[in-house]
Parts: structure tokens; sequence; C-alpha cells
């Protein structure tokens, strides 16, 4: 019976769906758009437009060639879609489909002139609108809109005595001359809407409008063949329980062209391989489907089997990997791993003994203990501590030397007792007192008013950059105007006065103050982004209700923000990129594997040192950059290492270390590395050339590591480098006067910059090149001095190089 | 060994399917930087027989249209500003009495009256859009014009095609690219930024030459020693980042071995006269070292007015902090602008640089025509005025014009990417060609249907 089946079953396995899987249509004017979705062995593919789609009830419901369903009368049909031999049917169910019914403001006009364009920033949705028509941008206010509508420039705009002569009509379809040209035709939907609206006698928005609570987007994920078709169908659903169909005005976009470009009306063309998310934009609410077309690579399951999997990071990345079509490259080796660790956890590079140590060790758990003594290092504290002072953005431009260090202490000594990251968040917005004892309270020494605090704080702890919603609701984002000033409150009453000391202030919680909002012209009730009010009146620190919010439980943000850049800085590139951009319209490149992250996080006390410690213990981390048959160009989904210049404090301690000569910071005792530096002020003009941040502005693109012929040329004529290598007490001073032979002063050289030994030919190579420099006759002294040279002058070219200046 | 690789395969308009954009052996033996190479390898879209430089001054923060070079003394007080309209060497052209130099000099320039764009009203899609021609969307970075210009034709002898000056544009609130690098052409033909104001007494190029102790035959040894330590470890040869540091270092040596371009730095070798007359300020000595760059063979300088609009007075007149005041118009910003302008323009004609340098001066968008409870202006995108002049542009006319009151251009509407097709076709670049773009997809130089502004042309 099983070999029966077995002979019987078909050689790619296919199967037909019907999207959404049920269907209701409230009122006469509801439409359903289905989507007939097949799936052919591995993907999907859209086979709407060769389906042959029936209605079992035409008097409840029909549907047309285009799968387009349409309220006949109330009740419920079965509408069946056949295609390719298959047949898939769902039910819709139809209600008031011969109720009256009108056109609601808020809900079908309002969202018609966001897609057509009306009210966008370039139109009447400009501050100042346009030809002296205001609208507000994207219709975040249909209130305001229904006034300009109806009762400014009475009976011209809308005309409800003669419908189709309002100016938004006319206009728009072109038919009197429109400075904005051709919106709709008159034989539009769009046009209907309107007109019907007026001709109902133009009703208003009220507090009784059902209100959208959120979209759906089918399919929300497929996997997809090259050069595929998709048609997206968006679905809202609506306080009152309704839902629409309101594709056709939704607002589409591509996160990666190369992968997929979408139309207006949200069909969308696969142009590559890998993945991309299709945002989509209605009212004010964001949500995105994921399509990917695997790469061209035909890859035996075996790839997948054999790769060591150490933890859930391993498993997820291979699964999302196997989707894709990509085999991940082999483990990187002994050394490169050494030095990718050093350098990723602690800024360092292993010393040339630590280095031979390592490699001749034999114990199996190797890796893993080189991880856990890493993370005892103090330049581990040193590194980690650099890193939130960039995010916090210490320094003495606007800070004074006692604040500043305060600041950097507190920070210091909250890594290095590994406190957990809400505990951290916590000690900045739940303290008051003395800036002095709580270091961590210079925060507000640095950002004084209320607008700089809420942009500052949302921006570091959760990567939402809520600027933009300061003037009207954010484009690209699902915050409102209101939310924003709903949120700046929450800091309106932070005070900060002199303490006793100089550089000594004291915060303390105001018992008034609002921040109003710009048009209402009055304070909101406080409340934190997604979060419960606070009331205006209630005595309370408002800060409190904030602390409560950004480090409670439900705020998944709040990990997935340090998660994710913790996760960035070993793997070279954030599950969301750039890694402080956490905005809905910008998808994980792995959500489940954030995700998962996320989860473990939280539920382990929020622990930042078993993060590192999970993910530099994974497989995945300890893969080879070198790329196989299948994976050159993947730099998106973790199948090789990826390759990126060292920052430029790493750069530059790390030539110290190899030349043995330290730099020397102004107003710094000698020896203080770059990574030891609380201050992004002190004068380097290495570490400016390579791209260290100002911290004026909390953005992680605010450090480059982009390469430029100014760095270039600073390495080759500058001093910074140079003076290292001829220093009197420098490796290669010491290493003459010990008498090391060429040989051996070479080996601790590759070992010292490179973490590993010579090659062979590397050896002979490079001590010909140092013998022929040589001078074979004249002075000792000259001898001697062009000996030096000669080292030196290999030493830079190793310090130099791409092996040296990147982590590989 | 080196070698970029497309993605791939990319069809040129040659018909040719490529690989490899280029490949490149010993570039030491071949005696070419890549730039080079790319120029050879043209897509043979270029009309070579006269090379046209430009200079391109982004004034940065966004010039007031009717404070500046679109006066409209009749309108209401409340519209008009405080400034009055002064005559030009020019009949009928009437500009800012804050620019008395540059209004000897209405010959030389052509007034844009009507530029408008239709993104978000920040400076940020206003850099991109006047530098690139287009707006950034879908995570895609279009090329700066000059970057363009370096892909297709290469540099002139030693000198980088492009340069920076004095640093690249820094925060302006957006946190969005603001166009001024070669995006997805490569980081290769990035522009040379010099990172250095050349106001400063002591300003020189940053390590432009070897320091004393370190003879030439140190640097030559360093440098062949390094391409014999860093052989190709495969790994790199999938990273752009990396392939990219042995450019800049090829660009490096080339620039130190370049006499002109070290002569062409040297900016105490002017005489102060001359610096005084350009204003010893970063933009006016940046204007300067932009003529001496152009002298020595530099084909595009792109010169940053300002860096930032914030704590610092610019061009971004909103009238409170931590912006300017309208009052800056006359007391530093016009006069800073004035005097560099007119003296860039006076000299490059007097050497005889007008003729084949074209000169463009804009901001990344205008202001309200109706200044604001705080006395300033917001910004306006809606229209605006550009000036363009020198090389093929002819001087002394103005194009299109805006309403009563500077609100919406009135005639002959002027889109960013109509300027971008003025300036190739200035610069006498096919306008046909595609680029190729990000992963591989051929991107037109410009778009269907944009026109150059064909009354700049005689």
């Amino acid at each position: 019976m099983r070999l029966l089946l077995l002979l019987a079953a078909p050689v790619i396995a296919q199967q037909l769906v019907i999207l959404p899987p049920a269907a209701e249509l409230t009122g006469p004017e509801a439409r359903q758009q289905l989507i007939a979705e097949g799936t052919a062995g591995d993907h999907q593919e859209d086979w709407t437009c060769a389906t042959e789609w029936s209605s079992s009830d035409p008097k409840v419901a029909t549907v047309d060639e285009h799968g387009l369903v349409r309220p006949a009368g109330n009740g419920e049909a079965r509408i069946t879609a056949r295609a390719k031999g298959l047949e898939a049917n769902i039910v819709v169910r139809v209600k008031d489909a011969h109720a009256p019914f009108t056109w609601s403001f808020r809900n079908h006009v309002i969202p018609v002139m966001t897609k057509m364009g009306c009210n966008q920033g370039a139109c009447h949705g400009a501050l100042a609108g346009k030809n002296g028509f205001k609208l507000t941008l994207r219709g975040y206010d249909p209130e305001v809109d229904f006034a300009t509508l109806t009762r400014q420039s009475t009976g011209r705009r809308v005309s409800l005595a003669d419908p189709t002569a309002s100016l938004i009509l006319l206009k728009p379809s072109f038919t009197i001359p429109h400075g904005g040209g051709k919106r709709f035709a008159k034989d539009s939907l769009e046009y209907r809407v309107i007109e019907e609206w007026i001709a109902a006698g133009a009703p208003p928005p009220t507090p009784a409008d059902a209100e959208i609570r959120g979209l759906e987007v089918f399919p929300a994920a497929a996997t997809l063949a090259p050069g595929a078709e998709q048609q997206l169908v968006v679905r809202a659903k609506y306080s009152d329980g309704h839902m629409d169909d309101v594709t056709r005005w939704v607002k589409f976009s591509s996160s990666n062209e190369g992968v997929a470009t979408v139309d207006d009306w949200g069909h969308v063309k696969m142009n590559g391989s890998g993945e991309a998310a299709v945002t989509l934009w209605y009212s004010s609410r964001v949500l995105y489907s994921r399509l990917s077309v695997p790469f061209p690579n035909q890859i035996s399951g075996e790839a997948y089997e054999r790769f060591p999997r150490h933890n859930f990071i391993d498993d997820l990345v291979l699964a999302k990997l196997k989707s894709l079509h990509i085999a991940p490259s082999k483990i990187a080796d002994d050394a490169t791993f050494l030095r990718r660790a050093y350098l990723d956890a602690a800024g360092i590079l292993p010393t040339s003994e630590e280095v031979e140590n390592f490699l001749a060790d034999k114990s199996p758990d190797k890796r893993a203990k080189a991880v856990e003594r890493l993370l005892e290092r103090d330049e581990f504290v040193d590194y980690w501590a650099y890193k939130w002072s960039d995010l916090l953005l210490v320094s003495s431009r606007r800070l004074n030397s006692t604040a500043m260090w305060a600041f950097y202490d507190w920070i210091r000594e909250s890594v290095k007792e590994n406190k957990p990251w809400n505990k951290f968040a916590n000690e900045i917005f739940l303290s008051s007192g003395s800036t002095r004892q709580n270091g961590a309270l210079n925060y507000y020494v640095l950002h004084k008013d209320p607008i700089d605090l809420a942009e500052n704080a949302t921006q570091a702890f959760l990567g939402q950059r809520i600027t933009c919603a300061r003037c009207h609701n954010h484009p690209l984002e699902k915050w409102t105007q209101t939310q924003y000033y709903e949120m700046a409150n929450l800091f309106a009453r932070v005070g900060v006065k002199n303490g006793a000391a100089a550089g000594d202030n004291v915060v303390f919680a105001k018992t008034s103050g609002d921040v109003l909002h710009p048009r209402l012209a009055r304070p909101l009730p406080p409340t934190p982004l997604d979060g419960q009010s606070v009331p205006l009146d209630s005595p309370e620190d408002r800060r409190v209700a904030f602390a409560k919010w950004l480090t409670g439980q439900k705020n998944a943000m709040f990990s997935r923000t340090i998660v994710n850049r913790v996760w960035a800085n070993f793997m070279g590139r954030g599950l969301v990129d750039p890694v402080d951009d956490m905005r809905a319209t910008n998808p994980a490149s792995n959500e489940e594997l954030l995700a998962a992250l996320t989860k473990d996080f939280i539920e382990n006390g929020y622990d930042v040192q078993r993060l590192i410690r999970t993910i530099m213990n994974s497989s995945v981390y300890q893969l080879s950059s070198e790329a196989n048959a299948t994976n050159q160009s993947d730099d998106i989904y973790y199948s090789k290492h990826i390759i990126r210049r060292l920052s430029a404090e790493v750069i530059l301690d790390a030539m110290s270390q190899v030349t043995g000569a330290p730099t020397a910071f102004q107003g710094y005792p000698a020896g203080t590395r770059a990574l030891q530096l609380p201050d992004t002020q002190v004068k380097s003009e290495f570490l400016v050339s390579f791209g260290r941040p100002a911290r004026n502005v909390c953005d992680a693109a605010e450090r480059s590591s982009d390469p430029s012929i100014g760095q270039a040329l600073h390495v080759i004529n500058g001093d910074t480098l140079n003076k290292k290598l001829s220093a009197p007490e420098g490796t290669i001073a010491l290493f003459l006067k010990l008498g090391l032979s060429d040989r051996r002063i070479l080996e601790y050289m590759f070992l010292s910059a490179f973490s590993r030994y010579p090659s062979e030919s590397e050896r002979e190579t490079l001590t010909a090149a140092l013998e022929k420099a040589k001078l074979s006759k004249g002075t000792e002294e000259a001898r001697r001095d062009a000996h030096r040279q000669a080292l030196e002058d290999m030493v830079w070219a190793m310090l130099t190089s791409k092996e040296f200046l990147f982590n590989h | 060994m080196f070698r970029l690789d497309a993605d791939r395969p990319v069809e040129f308009c040659d018909g040719l399917r490529r690989r490899d954009f280029l490949h490149a052996g010993s570039l030491a033996t071949l005696g070419l930087s890549l730039t080079d190479w790319f120029g050879l390898r043209a897509l043979g879209a270029t009309d070579g027989s006269r090379d046209v430089n430009c200079i391109l001054l982004m004034l940065i923060g966004g010039p007031s249209q009717l404070d500046t070079f679109d006066m409209k003394p009749n309108a209401p007080v409340e519209i008009r500003g405080p400034y009055k309209p002064i005559k030009t060497n020019v009949p009928g052209i009437e500009i800012s009495e804050n620019f008395p130099r540059t209004a000897k000099h209405a010959d030389k320039f052509s007034l844009i009256r009507s530029v408008y764009h239709t993104a978000a009203a920040v400076h940020d899609t206003g850099h991109q859009m006047m530098q690139t021609g287009r707006l950034f969307q879908g995570g895609i970075e279009h090329p700066h014009m000059g970057c363009v210009l370096t892909k297709l034709k290469g540099p002139k002898g030693d000198v980088p095609a492009h340069v920076l000056l004095p640093r690249p544009i820094g925060n302006t609130g957006g946190n969005m690219p603001h166009g001024q690098t070669a995006g997805y052409l490569g980081k290769a033909f990035d522009p040379f930024v010099l990172n250095a104001d050349p106001s400063d007494p002591n300003f020189k190029v940053p390590d432009l030459l070897p320091p004393d102790y370190l003879t030439a035959l140190r640097v030559d040894r360093r440098r062949n020693w390094r391409e014999m330590v860093d052989k190709s470890v495969s790994e790199f040869e999938t990273s752009q980042d990396a392939r990219l540091l042995d450019s800049t270092f090829h660009q490096a040596y080339t620039l130190m071995s370049s006499q002109k371009a070290r002569e062409a730095f040297q900016l105490h070798h002017e005489p102060e006269p001359v610096r005084e007359k350009y204003g010893l300020n970063r933009f006016g000595q940046s204007c300067l070292l932009a003529r001496r760059l152009i002298e020595a063979g530099v084909r595009f300088v792109t010169v940053n007015m300002f860096e930032t609009v914030f704590d610092e007075i610019t061009w971004d007149i909103h009238g409170s902090k931590p912006f300017s005041p309208i009052s800056c118009y006359r007391d530093l910003v016009g006069p800073m602008f004035d005097m560099a302008y007119a003296s860039l323009l006076e000299e490059l004609a007097e050497r005889g640089l007008l003729s084949n340098t074209m000169v463009m001066a804009t901001g990344e968008f205008g202001r309200t025509p109706k200044i604001n409870p705080a006395g300033g202006r917001d910004h306006w995108p809606q229209c605006w005025t550009m000036l363009m002049g020198g090389g093929p542009i002819k001087g002394g006319t103005v194009v299109g014009s805006s309403d009563d009151i500077a609100a919406a251009p009135k005639e002959r509407p002027v889109t960013p990417a109509q300027v971008a097709a003025t300036v190739y076709r200035g610069l006498g670049i096919d306008l046909q060609i595609e680029l190729p773009g990000a992963q591989g997809r051929p991107v037109p130089l410009v778009d269907r249907g944009v026109e150059p502004i064909r009354e700049l042309f005689s």
C-alpha cells in the first residue's frame, strides 16, 4: 500500500491555496482581491492570472476572472479556484450587502487623497500647503483636513449643491488646469469615492468612526522563482470588526530594489537573488512582506548536515542559508579564529606568545576556553566601555573633565561587573542626585531639553529615529506627531542645577513643566511610545514611567536593539542594518534569529557577557571569510565571515603593540591605549583620519571605516606610524640589540601582527629582500642603520597590509 | 593582480557582456592608475576633443531666493524681507545689495529662477538631488556628478579627477546620505577629500609629502615590499573594502609623486592681495584653491560652503538658535559668498579658464516667502534660484521666473534632474549612456524625458 502511494506521488509536489484564507465583505462597496498561490516544489508561484474562479452562490458573492470578489447578498458562499489541475476554495461571508452605505471621510476619502498624492510633502501636504490649499501630511489629522475642505473657501472645494463642480474633483481629474497634473480619471474609483461622499452631504469624520486597528499582507512571505512576479494583497482590520481590502490605496516600497521592485498597485517583480522586504504604508500603519529568490546553486543536503552546530545560532542561520540555497564556508583555522576573537571581544591582538601557545594547544575545547579567558581581561572591559561611551556620547565637548570622567567611570564599572542591560538603562533614567556620585546622571547634563532627551533616549536604547515626527506623522514609521509630544513630555520635568563643586550637578525631578504640542498648544499626557499614559497632574517622577516601559518585559525593542548592536560587533553586520535603524520598515535579514537571540537575552537577565559568549561559541561566528562556489556575493546572511576594516582606535593600539611604541596622548599617562580614552576630543590626526566618531549625535554612522586616500597618505607620510617604527625603545630596536636573526624577527612580527607563522615561501622571500637591503660594506654604524631601516620598512609593509588592517 | 567583478554579467552599450568590469594587471608595470584605466576603457561615451571642467559651490543651508537672487521689492513687507535689489552689469538683471562685487560679473553667469523639487523639505534630499540629479530610494545611492565624470573620463595626469573642499557635508539633521560620493559606481571613484582648512595659516594637505627622515628610496622600497607582503590572500578578493584599500594606496602614491598636485595645493604661493580678495575664510580660500586645482588639471571641484547648519552661521536662516538669523546675509554669509564667487569668476575669466570651466552655485532649497515669527525663513523647496555659468553655459541670462512672491515657478520650472542633465551636456557626456548600477543593473545617466536646459547653451 505504501509502495503504491510512493509510486503515485508526483515528481514535483504541487499545492494550491487561496489568499486570504477566508474573506468577509461588509457593505455594498466592499471588494476582496484573491490570490491563487501555488506551491511548485520548493517555491511559490502566483497563479492568479491562470486561474478559473467560480462562486458557489452568485446571489451572495460573485468573483470575476481576475479573482476579484464582490458582494451580492448577505450570507456565505464558497469561492473556488482551479489552476494547473489543482483546486482550492475559501469561505466568503457577506454582511450588509444592501445596507445604506456612505463613504467615510476618515477611512475612504483621506486614504484616496493620500494615495493620489494630494497630501504628500511635495504638494498640499507641505508645511505651507500649495496654492493656498493646505492638507495635513499624509492625512494625519482628518478633522483638520475636513475643516479645510468644507469650511475654508466655502462651496468651492467641496460643493454640496453640485458635487462634480467641486474643486477637489475638477482639479485632480484635470477637468480644469491643476498644478499637480492629472491624479485620477473621471471614471476611476477614486473619483467616485469623493463624488459620492460629497453627494451624500460630505459627512464629517466623527469619534464614532471605525478606527483602523491593523494590517495584514498576503502572502506575508514567499520563496519565488528568479524573475517571478507576485501580486500582494493588503487587508485592514477595524475597531468594529470589519475588514477591507485596501491594496489599491497602499504605498508600497522595496527595501532592496536589486532583489525586488514593486509598483504602485502592489505588483512585485523579483530582479535578483536574495530576500527583499516589500514594505507597505497605509493610514500610518506599516507592515512588510518578505519575498525571496534563492541563489542559483545546487547544494546537497550533506553540506548542511555536516556543519558543526554548537547552539541555536547555528541552527537558525543554517535554516536561512538552506532556504536561499547558499552553502556555508568552512570553519576558520585556529590562527584566524584567535586573532578575530581577540579583536572583536577586546580590541587587541594576541601576543606572539599567546598565539604560539594556542596553536600548540591540543585540547578539543581550546577555542571555548580562549573565549572565557578573553571575557576576564581588563582590555575586554576597556573595549566595551569605549563602545557604550560612543553610544552615550561621552566627550569633553559638552562635559567638563570631572563630569566626563564620572560618566565614563560609571560606564566602565558597569561593564566590569557585567551589569544587566536593563539595570544599566534604569540607572540613567531612575536616578536623581549628584552627577559626581552617580556618573550616569551626566546624561542629563549632556541632553538638557525634553526634545533632545526624547530623541536621544529612543535612538540609543530603541534604535528609533523619531525626529521626523516632531513636525508631522513619521513618514516611514508608525509614530504620530501626537505620540512624539506625549513622549517628549515624559522628560519635561528633569531639572539640572549646579552642585556643590565644579563639575558637579544635581539632577532632580521638577514638580512642574510641560512640553506643549505645537498645534494644539497644550501639553499631552506623558506617554512612552507604545505604552501607558501618565496623568498630566501626577506628582510622580515621569521618568519612572519611561524607565518602566523601556526596560519592561513587554518591550522587546529594548532588547532587540542591544542584541543587534552586540551581534554587529562580532559578525560585521547587524541583523538589522544600519545597526541603529530598527524601524518597522527596515526588517531583519533573519527575523527568526533576532527574535531567538532577543528571547534568550530577556530570559537570562539581560546579560551582555552571556550573549557575547553565545555568539563567540557558535560555529557561524567561527566561519572562514573565504568564499566557496555558492556564496561569493553573500554579505548579508552570514554564510561566510564578513571582512571589515578595524576601527581607528583598534588599529592605532595594534600598531603600538607590534612596534612596542605606545602612542602619547596629551593629558594622559604614558602607555594609555586609544581604547582607554574616555574622550573623542583627544587630539589625534590618526584617529580622526581613520574615522573616529565625534560623539556629537547618537548615530552609528558617525564612525567610519571606509578607506580613503587621506588615510593612506597618513600612514605613508605621517608621523604616527613612522615614529613608532623607529622608536628607540621599540621592538625593532630591542631585537637588534639582542642580536636576533632576521628570520626570528620576521617570525615574531608575523605572530604579533598576523597571529600566525609565516609560510616557508614567505620566510624565503622576505628574508631575501631584507638581505638585499643590507649594506655589504661601509662603517659599522652605516651598516647598522641600513639594517634597522630595512627592518622598519618591512614592518611598515606588514602594518599597512590588508591582512593587518582588516578583521578577516 | 587586481580585479573588480560585477556580481552579475553586465551588458554595456557596446553590446559586449563583461563578467569583470576591469581586469588590471600589475598596475605598476602598466604605469596606470585605476582611474586612467577606466578612462581608456570608457564606454565610448565622451567627447574628448573639448574637455570642460566644473566647479560646484554648494551653498549649504539653503539661501533664501527672496534675499539673494530673486528679489521682490514690490511684495508686502512681510514677504520682501529687509534687503534691496541693486543693478548688475547686465541691464534688466538685479540681485541683492549684499552682492555688490558679484553684480559686476553678471555677464559671466545665468540665473535659473524656477528650480524646485518635490521631495521632503529637509537638507539632505536637496544635497542628493543637486549633486546627483536624483532622490535616493530603496537603499540605492546615486553617484555625484563629479564621480560620474571621474569614471567616464578618468583623471588628467597625476592630479585627482574630482576634489572635495574642504570637508564633507556633516550633520544637517536628516540622517540621510548627502550624495557626495560615488555611490554604486564604487568608492574607487570617490572624490579626494582635502580634510583641512585652507584658511589656516599653517595649511597644507595632510601628509602629502614624506617626512625628511624617509628617503625616496625607502618610500619606494616600502611600497614594493607592501605589495610583496600583501599577496592577495584569497579571502580578500571578494571584499570590496579590501580592494579599495589597495586602490587608495595606489592613488596616494600617484598624488605624492605629482609635482603639479603639490604645487596646486601650495596656497601660500598666492600673493597676499589675491588671498585677501577671495576672503581670508574657509570658503574664500577654498574657492581660490579650486581655481588652482582647475589650473593643475583637476576636472571637477566641489566646494562645501559649510559642513553643518547647527550652531554655525550659514544660509539656514530659521531665525532662532541653533540656526542663523536673516541679518547674517548682510553681516557674514553674503559678503563671504560675494567676495569669493566674484573673485573666482574674475580670475577664471582673466586666465582664459572660464570658457572651459562651468561654475555652479546652488543651495538645497529656497526659503519660505512669508517671514516666520522668529524673523527668519524656513525650508522651501518649491522655488529657488541657482547660478550657472562658464564653459558652454551662457552668461547674463535669466531662465525661468517665479510668481509675485517667489513661492512657485511661474515660467519654465526646472528640476534637479534637468540641472544634472545640463551639467552632463556641458561636460560633453553623451546623455544616452547607462551607468553600471547596484547589483549590476544598468542605470540611465539621465532618465528618459529629462532634457538639459536648452536656453543656457548657444
